[in-house]
């Protein structure tokens, strides 16, 4: 299911009713300071990706902001999300009520651990969706029809959009876990040294 | 646990208690608006029942929460995870009367 990778950012000051919380990722101007303040990896993300489509008064703030301080919660943010995995994970093993969140939320973390990975550890960071087998050294270990169920899990679930998921693919996708686990340990190690 | 991940749980503890029935086209899948919006299409229900109201209510409390999440934990934000399990707690009664 390809759909855009990109996402729409409004910097508002104050309640700003022009812009949607369902199509906009809306901050205000406080909030891209503190995220530029403390390194995190969303600032880096913007500070080196972001385009600006539109400003009321023609300025580009962000272009406007000096590079993000260091990223230093690269081993908190790893750990964070392997623990996000193992949640859904054992969330799967215990009902299947909630499967397509748990699959979603398995995507989230994976991408995300990915990202932070990258940023902490590699001269390339990489905030794309397919940022987990992009790591040139180590991408994750896991087959293309399963990562793009996990994918289509996440558009499901935040997009609403799609066919949903089947039990095989989904029981294919949870055969690959474990793999998945072992990778995200090893990388941590890698953190760790 | 982080905000963050106390968020997915909360939602997940929601998910749950909507999907113990047996909808006879989809679960629900999340509480984005657009994921609550195809629920309700393809199961056919009433977008004004009580028990829409309440996942549409814990899903803009967790909207909230998200906006709140990398700041210091304030009243705001406690008094609104304590209506989130409010909430859960009438889905609950809600799903045991149908």
């Amino acid at each position: 299911m390809p759909t855009s990778d990109i996402d729409l950012l409004a910097i508002v000051d104050g309640m700003d009713k022009r812009f949607d919380p369902n199509v906009y990722s809306i901050y205000s101007y406080d909030r891209i300071h503190a995220l530029w303040h403390e390194g995190n990896p969303f600032a880096w993300h913007l500070s080196l990706e972001a385009r600006l489509l539109f400003a009321s008064d023609g300025t580009d703030f962000l272009a406007s902001l000096a590079s993000p301080a260091p990223y230093q919660n690269r081993l908190f943010d790893c750990e964070k999300f392997h623990k996000l995995f193992h949640g859904a994970v054992a969330s799967i093993l215990l009902s299947r009520s909630t499967l397509v969140f748990d699959l979603s939320t398995i995507f989230l973390s994976i991408r995300n651990f990915a990202t932070c990975f990258s940023l902490g550890l590699t001269v390339r960071p990489d905030f794309s969706r397919d940022s987990a087998r992009r790591l040139s050294e180590d991408p994750v270990p896991i087959s293309q029809i399963s990562y793009s169920t996990l994918e289509n899990a996440r558009i499901l679930c935040t997009r609403g959009i799609g066919d949903n998921i089947s039990s095989a693919d989904a029981s294919r996708a949870i055969s690959e876990f474990g793999a998945v686990d072992a990778w995200m340990f090893g990388l941590i190690k890698k953190v760790k040294q | 646990m982080s905000e963050f991940s106390n968020r997915i749980e909360a939602q997940r503890q929601i998910l749950r208690i909507v999907n113990r029935r047996s909808w006879g086209g989809e679960q629900l899948f999340s509480l984005s608006s657009k994921a609550i919006s195809r629920w309700v299409d393809i199961n056919r229900l009433d977008a004004s029942a009580q028990m829409v109201c309440l996942v549409t209510a814990a899903a803009e409390k967790l909207f909230f929460l998200a906006n709140k999440s990398q700041e210091q934990v304030s009243e705001d934000y406690r008094a609104t995870s304590i209506a989130i399990a409010a909430i859960a707690s009438l889905l609950e009664t809600e799903m045991g009367e149908d």
